[in-house]
């Protein structure tokens, strides 16, 4: 894109990318092209005619080539006789572009006048009434006056459900389409159509929930008018009342940008709640886009069964204390448990917290900190080749390739799946590695399906295939070289896919597999990169789906699932655990009986979970909203969120419980602000040398220029102010590195034997998930706990669609409705995760799956 | 001396004969002109609806912010005003209002007014306020 090209914008010469469109071109000089249907992140289409302006191109002698130059020495420039729509334009050498002329004008002017013959103007009661770029154009470009008689305005169904969480106002659409192309061409979940035509056009889904899309709400932020708005938000306010905090959201490893719109609310007690969450533009992370988890998933925060006051178990019950009461039996116990103290840390913990807590458990001498949930691994291998400072999903197009292991992106990272599928629509080659068909697959010729349990093996044979006989200099190559030599020939497309590419990403999740198992994976992963070459370099490196937001920030802070799973094992030997923020009762099966086992708990949680039930003091901490902190992300991000309401009860931030126990122990002051500890992170973890809470809080500018003045062009959005990050390094990206392939050790994998499946537990973006689930709006998204199986199996085992059945896995049973799909593999069960049947093993085993009935008989 | 009393009393007694220009406030209460702007009112249709739809004009509108509005939505079994919207929380913070009357020229449904009452000083709704639990 460093090719450029010179355009006159209103007779002033401009240069301008090559290829770029004109209306983003105008942008980039300042100039405003009013634009209802054409957005920075789509294909243009010219629909709505807003963008009207002369163009005209410089006369060229047909013979020649040569530009015609006139008498005053300029070249001549020939007009197009009509108006013209810059959407769909792209700029090119010696175009001509006039925007302020009185004909544009006028074409504007009447533009509006046509499109308002048919909108209500009902703006006082429209939620994006004062945020509206139909509004703002009216204001700006508008007649101020129709000569449209009302009464012969259209009318039609004013308060439409397209969905649960969408509502459509047909009155209000301007038939731009950004909604349909949205669903279609950028997130392909092709549920919205227009239906009828001429004026009684209008949008209609076509899919069984109503708008079936996990990024359904972004159409109401890109809608140009308040045709689509969000239940959540219905009526909740004026945007002007509201206020505003950058934050970040905690619902999976991405780490989308978000702004927590606020407002105080009589209903709620005279506090200030959340009103909205709205996408907060970090072109690196999120670029402008969230998914609805992230957008619905807040009202936990202001859920009325909040803890609110310490607990204090007395005479086998947990009753309310006072701070002071629980926090001196916490150091008490602490004190007399000694060297035997543990910490589990949950998903949600800022790096803070973490710190504080570290900071406490070494105070005791303790050594075991966890981070919950242990399914994954491999924190030391994305220290070592991690995806490298400024990869960045958008720059990715031809020549780069995106390998997907063992995820189902949508379902566990909706925005990582957003952006690989958009940059695959770019032209870059994508792999999808997993032992079932996702929706990634779409986007792919390669698709690389492995039995479940020969994960490595898989990755393994496509680096032998990728690498044929050269044989790089790295150390341990050799042996890699002997251990592949027993590596299957997996596909050779995309092994030549890999080998060719000039970028290489590879995505790492942990569907179906052990913690182990998920080691072996990232190793294979990372020998992947580093033996063909690709780390140490922007858009290269490996990435982990981790399964917390901010699980890489607990890797980093010095957590492990390896304790996690230690402390676990071993509850009995801890005298005193401290779980923060944790629910392993919930999660693993093995917890709550071992949990029993362990002396003194003290857990921290927002909510009484089952493990908050198992523990001798709870203390309420405050949730993301109501306090500061960083998060990072799962490209090793940290980013700051801040304070959007007050809090809930006497809640306290983690760290500032963790500070005040380690203060009653003698472990020195406590410190006042997450800022101070932030610099104590700052000097103590050298990866994030340099990263205090002014630098984390920098903005740049960023493009698309949405926000600011010009809501209509990148839609309802506002400029970040909030701070973009920043990313830290690997060891792949200092000169000193020494290149290093291993290899890795993958467990056995299961066999199930006659009779038997392999049970693999998936985690789904809509489940029960204790925070998630206290939005009422998604419930009805939630499906009843399922089992899934092929056809063939359920033929086998006679079940049909929708009948109960046992499921049984590694001394686990429950029982769920069973689903019949074709995507499936033979010989597979898929059990979801987190929907209300107690807690299931993580990793894939050898199970039985029986109609319900037979087993009672 | 009688001369000098007199002219001392001329301006007395020339009050004494005439009309008196005080009323007798509360028994006597002078009508206000037409358009004085005293406390606001909330208007409703003849069928009983509320006018106000709950926009917040009239809260963007004031000067000093004296005005707090929450709308919600509108339910076929509990109906406020006839389109989707009415306001679930509507007050008036009279120690801050400047009766400007902004908010009577914001309003799209003519749903608020000022009206000509000015006893705004309620002795006993005040004291019950200040003292009540």
């Amino acid at each position: 894109m460093s090719e450029t090209v010179t355009i006159y914008l209103d007779d002033r010469a401009i240069e301008a990318p090559k290829g770029m469109n004109l209306v983003d071109a105008c942008k980039l000089h300042g100039v405003d092209i009013p634009v209802f249907c054409y957005h920075p992140k789509m294909e243009p289409v010219g629909m709505c005619r807003m963008c009207l302006i002369e163009l005209g191109f410089e006369q060229r002698d047909r013979t020649t080539g040569e530009v015609v130059l006139g008498e005053d020495g300029k070249p001549l420039v020939r007009w197009f006789p009509t108006l013209q729509t810059a959407c769909t334009q792209v700029v090119s050498e010696g175009m001509h572009v006039r925007t302020t002329t009185e004909a544009v004008r006028r074409g504007r002017k009447d533009i509006i006048e046509f499109i308002l013959t048919s909108h209500p103007l009902d703006c006082p009661v429209c939620d994006k009434g004062g945020e509206c770029p139909l509004q703002e154009l009216t204001m700006d470009f508008g007649p101020g006056k129709s000569r449209f008689l009302y009464d012969e305005k259209i009318h039609l169904a004013k308060r439409y459900p397209l969905g649960e969480q969408i509502y459509l106002d047909r009155e209000r659409c301007i038939q731009c389409a950004r909604c349909i192309r949205y669903v279609e061409e950028i997130t392909d979940d092709p549920v919205l159509q227009f239906y009828e035509r001429g004026r009684r056009l209008q949008i209609i889904s076509t899919s069984e929930p109503g708008f079936d899309s996990k990024f359904s709400g972004n159409t109401t932020d890109i809608c140009p008018v308040g045709a689509l708005t969000t239940a959540d938000f219905r009526f909740g306010a004026r945007p002007w009342e509201l206020d505003s905090a950058a934050s970040i959201c905690t619902h999976c490893p991405v780490g989308c940008n978000l702004t927590l719109n606020t407002r105080l609310d009589r209903d709620a007690g005279g506090r200030v709640i959340i009103k909205r969450v709205m996408p907060r533009q970090n072109e690196q992370v999120n670029e402008i886009w969230i998914c609805d988890k992230g957008r619905f998933g807040h009202h936990f925060t202001a859920a009325p069964d909040r803890i609110t006051t310490p607990l204090v178990r007395k005479g086998g019950k947990l009753v309310e204390a006072t701070w002071s009461e629980a926090l001196e039996l916490v150091a008490g116990m602490l004190k007399s448990a000694g060297k035997a103290v543990g910490a589990l840390a949950g998903p949600t913990l800022s790096n803070e917290d973490l710190w504080a807590l570290r900071r406490l458990v070494e105070g005791q001498r303790g050594a075991r900190l966890g981070v919950w949930p242990p399914t994954m691994t491999g924190g030391d291998l994305i220290a070592e080749v991690g995806v490298a400072q400024g990869t960045n999903f958008t720059d990715m197009g031809k020549g780069a390739c995106i390998v997907v292991v063992a995820s189902d992106l949508e379902e566990e990272a909706p925005i990582y799946w957003h952006r690989v599928k958009v940059a695959a629509d770019r032209g870059a080659t994508l792999v999808v590695v997993n032992g079932r068909a996702t929706k990634l697959d779409r986007y792919t010729r390669h698709r690389v399906r492995y039995h479940y349990g020969d994960e490595v093996a898989t990755l393994n044979g496509l680096l032998r295939q990728a690498l044929g006989d050269a044989a790089p200099d790295i150390d341990g190559f050799d042996q890699l070289r002997a251990a592949l030599e027993n590596a299957p020939a997996v596909d050779a497309a995309a092994a030549q896919a890999i080998a060719g590419a000039t970028d290489l990403v590879v995505i790492v999740g942990g569907e179906g597999l052990s913690m182990a198992a998920h080691g072996a994976l990232m190793q294979a992963a990372a020998n992947l990169l580093v033996a063909t070459g690709h780390v140490g370099r922007p858009n290269n490196g490996l990435l982990a789906v981790w399964p917390g937001a901010n699980t890489q920030g607990a890797l980093d802070m010095g957590f492990t699932p390896e304790d996690a799973t230690h402390i676990i094992d071993n509850a009995a030997s801890f005298e005193a655990l401290i779980i923060a923020g944790a629910d392993p009762a919930d999660e693993d099966p093995r917890a709550a009986a071992a949990l029993q086992e362990a002396g003194f708990i003290v857990a921290t949680a927002l909510f009484l979970t089952p493990t908050a039930e198992l523990a001798d003091v709870v203390l309420p901490r405050m949730s993301f909203a109501e306090r500061d902190g960083t998060f990072t992300n799962g490209e090793r991000r940290v980013q700051r969120f801040c304070k959007a309401i007050d809090r809930v009860g006497e809640s306290r931030a983690d760290w500032q419980i963790f500070q005040q126990v380690g203060a009653a122990l003698g472990q020195g002051r406590a410190m006042p602000t997450p800022g101070v500890v932030m610099a104590q992170i700052v000097e103590r973890v050298p990866w994030y040398a340099g990263m205090d809470y002014p630098t984390l809080a920098e903005v740049a500018p960023q493009f698309p220029m949405v926000g600011g003045e010009d809501l209509y062009y990148g839609g309802t959005m506002y400029k970040n102010a909030g701070g973009l990050g920043r990313q830290w390094a690997v060891a792949a990206e200092q000169a000193s590195y020494q290149a290093r392939v291993r290899v890795p050790k993958a467990p056995a994998a299961p066999k199930p034997g006659k009779g038997e499946l392999i049970v693999v537990p998936v985690r789904l973006l809509y489940d029960q998930g204790t925070e998630f689930y206290k939005t009422q709006l998604v419930h009805r998204r939630v499906p009843q706990a399922y089992v899934a199986l092929n056809a063939g199996d359920a033929a086998r085992l006679s079940v049909r669609e929708g009948a109960r059945v046992r499921v049984r896995l590694a001394g686990t049973e429950v029982e769920v409705a069973a689903r019949v799909r074709a995507s499936v593999p033979e010989g597979v069960a898929l059990l979801p995760l987190n929907l209300g049947v107690g807690p299931l093993p993580h990793a894939a085993s050898v199970g039985t799956v029986a109609v319900a009935e037979a087993v009672g008989a | 001396m009688i001369g000098d009393m007199v002219r001392g009393l001329v301006t007395t007694i020339k009050h004494v004969i005439q009309r008196p220009v005080t009323i007798e406030y509360p028994e006597v209460r002078r009508p206000v002109q037409p358009r004085f702007k005293g406390r606001h009112w909330l208007h409703r249709y003849e069928n009983g609806l509320e006018k106000c739809i709950g926009c917040s004009l009239c809260a963007a509108a004031c000067p000093v912010e004296a005005i707090w509005v929450e709308a919600e939505v509108n339910t076929d079994d509990e109906r406020y005003s006839p389109g989707e919207r009415y306001a679930k929380t509507y007050e008036i913070n009279y120690l801050r209002c400047i009766f400007c009357g902004y908010c009577e020229d914001a309003c799209p449904t003519e749903a608020i007014t000022m009206g000509h009452m000015y006893e705004l000083s309620l002795y006993v709704a005040r004291r019950r306020d200040l003292h009540q639990g």
